[in-house]
């Protein structure tokens, strides 16, 4: 029997023979493995060890103290975070592969020592000798003494999810308002006089009620803490939702009075340029800075607002697909058979729209980690004590000497960079091989 | 064309409007009060507000020079309950308290009553004098102790909204009022604590569920971009001249207009930003097409590598390297590290040609730093645009004709190949503006990007905002720029 011709496994096809992109795909693969793993890979807790006769899984526990009894009944309380493990003489250990935490600093070590320079290290004896290989610091440490390899493992996390999670909230929102300017264009969003009017008081309402009558909660909430925060934003948005959908219903019935029941044209085609247009003429850097800079420093709140920022390429892109897609016979079928606007558009239209999506979406988590490398090495709207590939090249720039400092990590963000770019050129011949270059 | 340029510029007014409103917004949003910030920085300077002793008085000074003792929008969506001139408090704290107790008791006029009283309970602390005749026999320090504990706590429980808050300090002043020299003071605390309890058993919670739309023709938003004077023309301003006419407000930090500053950092930006996109093109396109027009030789791949490999260098760590290597002591002192200008500056008759040949090497990095973006980004698409056009018909035809490579290139495919470089004029322009800031600050160039990333740093927020706007009404003009020269180079676009 003949296999069928299917778009996504000819694709696929073509990607693989891409080589730079399928090894790149590989890399990130790895990365991403590093970064899910990173409390493993680099912890100074270890990942298994037996002291006095106990046997303990520092690394994997959530403990904030050990008990230990000796033989004569007196009780050893073990912290594991600033225990000093590696001089406790502990009778069987397996160490994670680089036995340091990020920003736990490693005072002997501390001021700047390189890969090749003298380490020391103090043993379960309490002597000063020179560091042992497995314990090397072996891209070097910074002012503090912090292990510089610990540092980028960790960063990797950083990096890698506000990137993905960042355009993963840009995506949404471009697919989704791309997609309605591409299909209903500006003259095909037909509501009535009654509906129209009626959902655009209930907005304002809903706002009202979920937001201004709430906003003391909300304030209260944001000084209490994050569950506090997301349980009261939940009962908002609830309120919102609700309040829009009852307003949405009642014009229903409104748009079949008479006069009430004129119809009215939705512009969603500008609607949606007009707003491209706006964000896209603050230059992006600048607005996040000046987003950042009235934003609590977090990494929630850095996601937001690459990802809220980010979105324009997407929507510009899904629009002109839907611009081509919405006049296909597969369309016409579909509404002729009576399907919802929202049946076509999300189960027909936009899985054959999503294509030129992806390569821009590689592009733009490429950009969202750039742009993150960037605020942090500026140290704006990063929390301080977050170790990440930008604040360690800024690290690097108190004392030139400390080349380790800026080397690493700067090819960490310039590889991680790469990859994604190579992935988007090897999306787009993939997906278009008429822009093969 | 003219027609096309000014129907384009008419367009530009609601997106710029859009900007203003966006910025206005995260400045509006910003967290802090101005108002003590400058009545803070005013009493270690010298302005007209550290000469009027009172704070109060200062406090009323700054409200009104930043305009915030008008409401934020035309329009603001509020409540029943709510009073609609409760921006006219001066202390933020206390309008905060006001806003929340209005939220919890939902009676404006009880809550305003009790306001009152506590203003009142508050200034007649003035009236008390501690000596030997006023402390009945108790000791005057004592006395005077009492008095200010009791003066800071009237005035604290002007910014207190938590009722089991409120009701401790009235506790606690009634136990502090048990000695005999309090006197009126007693009454006071009676009268407070009595309308207190009837805002409390009066509380009409259900207003607070009922909206009010309130309309106020003169704002904050306004203000800022009209002026507080005639808003056509801007006569009888006397604080600001509104946006429109290039006043940006008072910076935080130096308390000096917004625009002053600006005039003094745009050169330095603007220089490296022309600069940096002049070099770009001058390389790119060349590169572009000789690496298109020998496809697959060697030369191509080597400069796509290359291309790449500084396409997707982060422009920090290129200049971070660039620093650490060409302007440090321990490698190549080749270049300074820092600054556009020896740091001796010139001599006062130094002429044009001395000075910037004093300037050059500190320019060097910078402009490396700079340009070497812009231009890895034009020679990619300048090299893949080159192909494309090399791949279409009329080329085959012009080759059949026998014409030589070089005619086919230059004159048939380049003009054509140069079309999408023009278009991403108007995208450079504003990476430029952007970039700048982390490569202003890792070179110390006294540019915009610099002054931004302080007031990021220092919470400055009309700068910002200034920064931000300015840009965006740039990058619209860069748009304008690409759209027109791509109708000049492309004659089959007419407008």
């Amino acid at each position: 029997m003949k296999k069928q011709f299917s778009f996504s496994a000819y694709a696929w096809g073509q990607f693989k023979k891409n080589r730079p992109a399928y090894i790149s795909l590989w890399i990130l693969g790895s990365l991403a493995a590093i970064a899910l793993m990173a409390p493993i890979l680099a912890n100074d807790q270890p990942l298994f060890c037996k002291y006095k006769g106990e046997v303990m899984f520092p690394a994997f526990s959530f403990k904030t103290s050990y008990e230990i009894k000796d033989a004569g009944g007196k009780v050893e309380r073990i912290q594991p975070d600033i225990a000093k493990w590696k001089q406790m003489g502990l009778e069987a250990v397996v160490w994670a592969p680089v036995p340091y935490s990020p920003s736990k600093s490693d005072y002997l070590n501390a001021d700047f020592k390189g890969p090749g320079d003298k380490q020391m290290f103090r043993n379960d004896k309490g002597q000063m000798v020179e560091m042992p290989t497995r314990f090397r610091h072996f891209l070097g440490t910074n002012k503090k003494g912090e292990d510089v390899l610990s540092g980028l493992i960790h960063a990797a996390r950083v990096s890698l999810s506000i990137g993905i999670l960042s355009m993963g909230i840009a995506t949404l929102i471009g697919l989704v308002l791309g997609a309605l300017a591409g299909y209903f264009g500006d003259n095909r969003l037909v509501t009535t006089r009654g509906r129209f009017w009626t959902f655009l008081f209930g907005l304002i309402l809903a706002y009202f009620y979920a937001f201004q009558v709430r906003a003391d909660k909300l304030a209260d909430a944001i000084g209490t803490g994050s569950g506090a925060l997301i349980l009261n934003l939940g009962i908002s948005i609830s309120i919102f939702i609700g309040v829009a959908t009852l307003f949405s219903f009642i014009g229903k019935g409104l748009g079949m009075l008479p006069f009430l029941n004129r119809k009215v044209n939705i512009a969603a085609d500008s609607t949606v340029s007009r707003l491209i247009e706006i964000l896209v003429s603050i230059p992006t850097l600048i607005l996040i800075l000046s987003l950042a800079a009235i934003a609590k420093p977090s990494m929630v709140n850095l996601m937001l607002i690459i990802g809220l920022t980010g979105w324009t390429g997407i929507a510009r892109l899904t629009r002109a697909e839907f611009l081509k897609i919405r006049s296909l016979e597969y369309i016409q079928a579909g509404q002729a058979l009576g399907f919802t606007e929202a049946r076509i558009i999300f189960r027909h239209a936009l899985p054959n729209g999503i294509g030129p999506a992806f390569v821009v979406i590689a592009f733009g988590v490429a950009g969202a980690i750039l742009a993150e490398s960037s605020l942090s090495f500026l140290g704006v709207g990063v929390p301080p004590e977050l170790v990440t590939w930008g604040s360690l090249v800024n690290s690097g720039r108190q004392q030139f000497s400390a080349w380790w400092l800026v080397i690493f990590p700067g090819m960490a963000i310039f590889i991680t960079v790469a990859v994604y770019n190579l992935l988007g050129d090897g999306l787009r011949d993939a997906l278009d091989p008429r822009l093969k270059t | 064309m003219l027609k096309y340029i000014l129907r384009r510029i008419i367009i530009f007014i609601p997106t710029l409007v859009a900007i203003t409103l966006l910025g206005f917004a995260i400045m509006v949003s910003a967290p802090g009060d101005p108002v003590e910030r400058m009545v803070v920085a005013a009493q270690s300077g010298g302005e007209i507000g550290s000469q009027t002793a009172n704070q109060v008085e200062q406090k009323i000074y700054w409200n009104k020079k930043l305009g915030l003792d008008l409401p934020i929008f035309y329009l603001s969506l509020s409540t029943q309950a709510h009073s609609d001139t409760l921006y006219r408090m001066y202390d933020r704290n206390e309008q905060t308290a006001l806003d929340r107790l209005t939220g919890q008791y939902g009676n404006w006029d009880r809550i305003s009553a009790y306001f009152h009283s506590l203003d009142r309970w508050n200034q007649a602390h003035s009236a008390l004098r501690a000596d030997s005749s006023t402390a009945m026999g108790l000791s005057i320090d004592r006395m005077k102790e009492d008095i200010n504990e009791s003066f800071f706590e009237t005035s604290s429980l002007k910014s207190t909204y938590s009722q089991a808050v409120i009701e401790a300090k009235f506790a606690k002043l009634a136990e502090l009022y048990s000695a005999p020299y309090f006197g009126s003071l007693r009454e006071r605390l009676a009268e407070s604590k009595g309308l207190y309890e009837e805002m409390a058993a009066s509380a009409t919670p259900w207003k607070t569920y009922i909206p009010a739309l309130n309309i106020y023709p003169n704002n904050q938003y306004h203000r800022w971009v009209f002026g507080d004077g005639h808003w056509l023309t801007g006569q009888g301003a006397t604080f600001t001249k509104g946006l429109i006419r290039g006043d940006f407000g008072t910076s935080y930090v130096t308390k000096e207009p917004i625009h002053k500053v600006i005039s003094l950092k745009v050169f330095w930006s603007f220089f490296f930003t022309v600069i940096a996109v002049f070099l770009g093109y001058m390389v790119s396109i060349p590169l572009g097409i000789h690496a298109a027009a020998n496809k697959d030789s060697r030369f191509d791949r080597v400069s796509t590598v290359a291309l790449f490999i500084l396409y997707s260098m982060p422009n920090f760590f290129v200049a971070t390297l660039l620093m650490m290597y060409f302007a440090n002591p321990d490698m190549l002192a080749w270049f300074p590290a820092s600054g556009v200008e020896p740091l001796r500056g010139f001599a006062a008759d130094a002429g044009f040609f001395e000075k910037w040949s004093g300037r050059l090497p500190h320019l060097i990095l910078p402009i490396i730093a700079y340009t070497y973006s812009t231009f890895a980004f034009l020679s990619r698409i300048m090299r893949s645009s080159m192909l494309e056009i090399v791949g279409q018909d009329y080329i085959r035809t012009a080759r059949a004709k026998g014409l030589s490579e070089r005619v086919v290139i230059y004159k048939h495919a380049l003009r054509n190949a140069l079309l999408p470089i023009i278009t991403v004029f108007a995208n450079i322009f504003p990476a430029a503006i952007g970039g700048s800031v982390i490569l202003e600050v890792i070179f110390t160039i006294p540019g915009m990007g610099n002054e931004a990333f302080s007031a990021i740093v220092n919470q400055n927020y009309p700068m910002i905002i200034a920064v931000m706007t300015i840009s965006g009404a740039l990058t619209l003009v860069g748009y304008l720029v690409s759209d027109v020269l791509y109708a000049t180079a492309d004659p089959r676009i007419k407008y």
